[in-house]
């Protein structure tokens, strides 16, 4: 144990275990002020943790051996969750201030730990159990202002989160079975070199991709990220959704063994869902679920970049940076797009301000020059050289488009945000003001500071104008598209001219759902009960058991109780022992 | 003798002799009883801390005394009988503390307290158990000390119950006796033996084995639950919420897995029952148990019935840990003798204070009832969450160290089964949760237990988060020493060493 331990890997265990003992706190009554008051400041310790030179924890009495430590991955992602945390936390705080508080604050912390836990996590056992505390945590804050959208959306949330939490627990049996360990380290080489390597990658894959939003299991996040309070929104869209991408870099065998298939299916599925959002988002009438769709565009791009990490592994260390600069600069631009539609609600005569403010982070995520996207863009640009072919061609063209079209969705959020009743100025607005202002500083500033050299290599690059101008023209484009259509929208005052719900696939799913069911039902009364009515009339003695399924089934129970029925179903179970050996 | 041969038989008798005490009590003894039944409870627990500790450091505890002329009374401390006696007598110290709250004021007390005792010294009697003969001896004790708590309210459902329970289990009984008696024709003892009694007879004639492997499996099959000789148990949960709790986490059902696990490990020795390959269709039939009691418990409104489908559906657990050949399978079965029993223990004493406090046993009444009883609801939903196997509670333990060492077995079809028991589970209990926490009330309750400062009576309302803590540390702390996880790992050392 050297000196480092002793500094850093209390602030390591508290940055999980503070936010923890909090929400425990609350319960108890006479901690309860004190831990109202505390709770904003509780991803404090994350943040400094991210300050240390190097922190590891071995608990190995926990769990199956705990292990945490602040690596080259969990650094950045740190930086950025635990600041955004700490945004939303203090916004939070005068947002609800005067609503029930105490079941969201619980379950803002709780969420708060696992996120901070998955981001530190080593082993594959506490990457799991703290990956499941996101997850249900989260659903707390999804269902916080009740009624009826908000308990669909909690629905759909749950039904996918387990499904790919069940995914998830086998793709990890499978992988330590494969690595006979249960360090995050030897475990993604082994999945590389496994037998069932085709599996486990599908299963990772699918699993975290609920959690990311990906493209065919994205319905959650549209009808999620607009139901919750928007400090919830900002978290969910800004970093809990990262917790899928990060799942990916921790598993997947990148950078150790080449996926072509894989890869292509991946830079497949994230260009399809970088215009499917965008394409989708414009028709929706909800700013929050315009973002929304943005998300999901955007974890589409990243989604490319981890597909190239699969097909071309020679690049996997500069994919992996231009991974973390996408992370970071959509976390704190969508956290604080998300924050900003909050304090708009409630500007009153302030909403030119207000408007302006929201220009910032809207023109990040647009990749405007000098901004974190246009970092990120550009991250993500130079590395689809090392793709296969036809990836290179087919992406320089479509990576501006999609630029242009992040461009009209974002115009198209605006004009939401602006017709969008004023409401009224109230006294929490200057000090929401505030905390959403630090959101805009860290836009502004953090990503640029984080990865220095990329911003410096931007900088060069804007010298000449050549280089401006292909960061500016998909903004331009995107925008003057908008421009015409603002022009109609505003005079004609119509309301736009397509319409899908919130969830899109979602709607003819459930549909399917609904049908399969009432006719599953419809076949058990029918086809089913004819099928039983025979064999009820062939076994002669039986005949009272003829019915409807569920009533027969129920009656098999009563039978069952027969110790005769019992005694002779012995004998079959013994017959059948012996056939089956 | 030493004191190393009297301390398995004073396990034993600790309740034994308690619940004798007790039967001579009157009723209205109220503080007698609970300090004799307190006394009886903890005394036990010390005995079998100090039997721990030997254990553990290769000590060796057994009682031999002559029963029959060639047949002896043998107590023995093995490794497997130390998880299962520790787990026992646990849950009889919280148990009986329940069970006094539970009570409280109800009529016929010491009789109830009286089987009670002896029902828990039947466990402990078996689990401790040497030889085959002391074990179907306490194995037909436990059978006919259930029957009276069983039908102990005296309702006319509850004598149907107990009927019910009673041609099941006496069945059951019969054929685990006639197994015993022709595994005695062919080995020549009973005497359990790492490495199987049947070790020196190995060369018998195969179908002779399987005959006796089902016989015995039949037998115990019946109080393990083992679909389709199931039935009795959705039936017997009229038994009042204490009875159910021990029953469906310790007493019978868990005194049927255990059989089991002795069966495979000491009787045949798990690597001539592989050899026999009657491992897959027990580890099949277990699986098909998984399911099934999983479905069933889907389509309960009444929340103690869907509780006991859920015991149908995790009790098979052990049996598929046993029926997959391997160390790190068999960990995860033995392990889940002990968590099942935590979680499952937790999950009807928060029913019966559901029952109790508020007057509610079906689920569709139980909106918005974690504001009215938070601790209670707050054990409920930690447990539940425990048999969905999510981190860090026991039930993933189980569930992960079964899952590996199936793989290691080339058994992939196991974790198809693990992994729509975690969907099923999370199908029936996550709306539990949901309707407890984020549904108004309908309605005005019943006031039934309440208390000045807890949110019911103490008694009920402790126990509870008791073992609920305890399902939580048994996953949180598994690689800590002594957790069910290590004592598990120290078993399968021992059984295929």
């Amino acid at each position: 144990m050297n000196a480092s331990w002793i500094s850093a890997g209390p602030l390591l265990v508290a940055s999980i275990g503070l936010p923890l003992l909090l929400a425990l706190a609350l319960s108890l009554r006479r901690l309860r002020a004190f831990a109202h008051a505390a709770a904003p400041w509780s991803a404090l310790p994350g943040l400094a943790l991210t300050a240390a030179p190097e922190a590891s924890v071995d608990l190995p009495w926990l769990l199956l051996g705990m292990r945490l430590e602040l690596d080259a991955i969990s650094r950045p992602f740190l930086l950025f969750t635990a600041l955004l945390w700490l945004i939303a936390g203090h916004y939070a705080r005068f947002y609800l201030a005067r609503r029930p508080l105490r079941r969201f604050t619980a379950f803002f912390l709780a969420t708060l730990s696992g996120n901070m836990g998955v981001i530190l996590a080593q082993d594959v056992a506490s990457f799991y159990l703290f990956f499941s505390l996101l997850t249900f945590a989260a659903y707390g804050l999804i269902v916080h202002e009740g009624g009826e959208e908000a308990r669909h959306a909690g629905r759909i949330y749950l039904i996918l989160m387990v499904i790919g939490e069940v995914l998830l627990s086998i793709a990890f049996m499978l992988a330590v079975e494969a690595a006979d360990a249960l360090k995050l380290d030897a475990l993604a080489s082994a999945i590389g070199a496994s037998g069932d390597r085709s599996v486990i990658v599908a299963l990772l894959l699918s699993g975290f991709g609920i959690k990311a939003g990906a493209l065919s299991v994205h319905m959650w996040l549209p009808l999620a990220h607009p139901v919750a309070p928007t400090p919830a929104s900002a978290v969910l869209s800004g970093v809990i959704i990262k917790a899928g991408v990060l799942g990916w870099l921790r598993f997947l065998p990148l950078g150790s063994a080449t996926l072509p298939q894989w890869g292509n299916w991946c830079m497949a599925a994230g260009l399809g869902a970088a215009f499917y959002g965008a394409g989708v988002g414009l028709a929706q009438r909800n700013p929050k679920t315009v973002l929304a769709y943005s998300s999901i565009s955007q974890m589409g791009s990243i989604t490319v970049l981890v597909g190239l990490g699969l097909a071309a592994p020679s690049a996997w260390p500069l994919v992996l940076d231009a991974i973390l600069i996408y992370a970071a600069h959509h976390a704190l631009a969508k956290g604080a797009l998300f924050l900003g539609v909050g304090v708009c609600q409630r500007a009153g005569e302030h909403r030119y301000r207000v408007f302006a403010g929201l220009l910032l982070p809207a023109l990040a995520l647009a990749g405007a020059p000098f901004t974190s996207g246009a970092l990120a863009k550009h991250a993500l640009k130079e590395m689809t050289l090392f793709a296969p072919s036809p990836w290179p061609e087919t992406l320089a063209v479509a990576l501006p488009l999609s630029a242009a079209a992040t461009a009209l969705l974002l115009a198209r959020f605006l004009f939401l945000c602006w017709r969008q009743p004023p409401g009224v100025g109230d006294r929490a607005l200057r000090a929401l003001e505030f905390c959403w202002g630090l959101g805009l500083l860290s836009v502004a500033l953090v990503t640029g500071l984080m990865f220095p050299d990329a911003s410096a290599s931007m900088m060069s690059r804007y010298l000449h104008p050549a280089g401006l101008w292909a960061d500016l023209w998909p903004l331009m484009s995107g925008s003057f598209v908008a421009g015409l259509f603002w022009h109609r929208a505003v005079r004609s005052k119509r309301r736009a001219f397509l319409a899908i719900p919130p969830g899109d696939l979602l709607a003819p799913l459930e549909w399917l759902a609904l049908r399969l069911w009432t006719g599953s039902k419809a076949l058990s009364e029918t086809a089913l009960t004819h099928w039983w009515r025979s064999l009820a009339y062939w076994s002669r003695f039986g005949r009272a058991h003829a019915g409807r399924l569920a009533e027969g089934a129920v009656r098999w129970e009563f039978f069952m109780q027969r110790v005769s029925v019992a005694s002779i179903l012995f004998l079959l179970l013994l017959c059948l022992f012996v056939l089956a050996v | 003798m030493t004191q190393d041969a009297w301390l398995p038989l004073l396990v034993v008798l600790s309740s034994l002799l308690t619940g004798i005490f007790i039967f001579f009590l009157g009723e209205q003894r109220r503080r007698t009883r609970s300090a004799l039944n307190l006394a009886g409870a903890i005394g036990k627990l010390v005995l079998i801390a100090v039997m721990l500790w030997g254990v553990l450091h290769e000590h060796h505890y057994e009682t031999r005394l002559p029963l029959l002329p060639g047949y002896d009374f043998v107590l023995r401390a093995d490794a497997l009988a130390m998880l299962f006696v520790s787990l026992s007598a646990g849950l009889w110290l919280f148990t009986t503390i329940y069970a006094i709250g539970y009570l409280e004021g109800s009529p016929h007390r010491s009789r109830f307290f009286g089987f009670f005792s002896l029902c828990v010294t039947a466990t402990v009697g078996l689990a401790l158990a040497g030889d085959l003969v002391t074990f179907v001896l306490f194995y037909e004790m436990l059978t006919l000390s259930t029957y009276p708590l069983i039908v102990h309210r005296g309702t006319g459902e509850a004598m149907h119950a107990g009927g019910v329970y009673l041609k099941y289990t006496l069945t059951g009984g019969a054929l685990l006796l006639l197994g015993v008696v022709w595994l005695n024709h062919v080995a020549g003892s009973v005497e359990f033996a790492q490495g199987g009694i049947l070790a020196p007879a190995r060369q018998a004639d195969r179908a002779v084995l399987l005959g006796i492997f089902a016989l015995l499996i039949g037998g115990l099959g019946v109080k393990a639950a083992l679909v389709p000789l199931h039935g009795w148990l959705p039936v017997a949960m009229v038994a009042p919420a204490p009875v159910s709790a021990l029953l469906h986490a310790v007493a019978v059902v868990k005194a049927g897995a255990f059989g089991i696990v002795r069966t495979v490990y000491d009787v045949f020795g798990v690597e001539l029952a592989a050899r026999l390959g009657v491992l897959d269709p027990l580890a099949w039939l277990a699986g098909a148990t998984i399911v099934y009691g999983s479905l069933r418990a889907l389509a309960q409104d009444d929340l103690k019935r869907r509780l006991a489908y859920s015991t149908v559906s995790q009790v098979s657990y052990v049996m598929l840990g046993a029926g997959i050949f391997g160390p790190v399978a068999t960990i995860g079965g033995v392990a889940h003798l002990v968590h099942q029993g935590l979680m499952k223990i937790t999950l009807f004493f928060c029913a019966g204070n559901v029952a109790e406090t508020l007057g509610i046993h079906r689920i569709s009444q139980m909106d918005g009832v974690g504001r009215r009883l938070p601790w209670t609801m707050a054990a409920f939903t930690l447990t539940a969450f425990g048999m969905m196997g999510v981190p860090p509670l026991a039930g993933f333990i189980s569930k992960w160290y079964l899952g590996l060492g199936a793989l290691r077995a080339g058994q992939y079809w196991v974790l198809g089964v693990l992994a729509a028991s975690s969907l099923l589970n999370a199908a029936y209990f996550l709306p539990i949760v949901y309707r407890v926490w984020f549904l108004p009330p309908k309605g005005s309750w019943q006031t039934g237990k309440t208390h000045r400062y807890f949110e019911t009576y103490p008694t009920l309302l402790l126990p509870a988060l008791a073992t609920g803590l305890l399902a939580l540390a048994a996953g949180l702390f598994a690689s800590a020493p002594f957790s069910p996880l290590e004592w598990a790992k120290l078993i399968a050392d021992r059984e295929y060493r």
